[in-house]
């Protein structure tokens, strides 16, 4: 699948694997790949920061979705526990994501080498193929991978997007129409 | 209204789903927070018999739950 991506497609690869390298993820989710599109050059790029996606409200975006690890800060904060300051104290004791993983949480603090992509973010990489070939397009390029991403309402990204008030339909558009029908 | 008294209504609540998934909240942090504090322990050369002392369960228990085979399992992945 790779050797269709253009040199475009393949910086939004390496720029998630090092968005989830920074954050200290473990693996390439579809938000990784959300962050590094918003600083695309090209047609997904230009499509996201035309509807006001840069990466900071990209990042609010995700971070506002719950906690894929578990932890319920709604409820939490329903008992008057703020989960932000649990962590924040636990952060300060133990280093940064100390709470996150269940146990063994001391381990691989922030990642080096190879990071592997998330079964999602796969499947997201596999629908922007599946794009490319609906559109009769020979390549996959940085605008394939938004539509990929914005394909499947579950993926992280898209309820994201949508939980920032995005409007995918529209979104989905508007990148389709930027997209040139051959690679640049 | 005081944390203390949210809580109490909270995990009181008449509604079933409200309260339970207080509970399980409460419950998944505490886990959390037990694994950081055990792991650390047993860094600092705690035995699992002081480790179980202070959490109120048997040493058999903590040492199931948090002991080596599942630490290796888990570097190996």
């Amino acid at each position: 699948m790779f050797e269709r991506f253009t040199d475009g497609a393949r910086k939004v690869v390496k720029d998630a694997q090092e968005e989830a390298r920074s954050r200290g993820d473990r693996a390439i989710g579809t938000e990784h790949l959300l962050f590094a599109l918003t600083r695309d050059d090209g047609p997904a790029g230009e499509a996201l920061r035309d509807s006001g996606l840069f990466r900071g409200a990209a990042g609010d975006a995700v971070a506002a979705l719950p906690d894929p690890s578990g932890l319920d800060g709604e409820a939490l904060r329903l008992l008057g526990i703020d989960l932000d300051a649990v962590r924040e104290a636990a952060e300060d004791a133990f280093g940064p994501g100390a709470l996150d993983a269940p146990s063994g949480s001391r381990r691989n603090r922030s990642p080096k080498g190879h990071i592997p992509f998330k079964p999602e973010s796969k499947k997201a990489l596999e629908l922007s193929l599946r794009q490319a070939l609906n559109l009769k397009h020979g390549y996959i390029g940085s605008g394939h991978i938004l539509l990929g991403l914005l394909q499947d309402r579950r993926f992280r990204a898209a309820r994201a997007l949508s939980g920032a008030g995005m409007d995918l339909e529209a979104l989905r558009a508007d990148v389709i129409r930027r997209i040139p029908p051959k690679a640049a | 209204m005081s944390d203390g008294v949210r809580l109490a209504q909270e995990a009181s609540s008449r509604d079933p789903a409200v309260g339970l998934r207080a509970v399980r909240a409460l419950r998944e942090l505490a886990e959390r927070l037990e694994a950081l504090q055990v792991s650390n322990a047993r860094e600092q050369g705690w035995s699992w018999q002081e480790i179980a002392v202070c959490l109120g369960v048997s040493r058999q228990a903590v040492h199931k739950k948090h002991g080596a085979g599942r630490r290796i399992l888990k570097k190996e992945r």
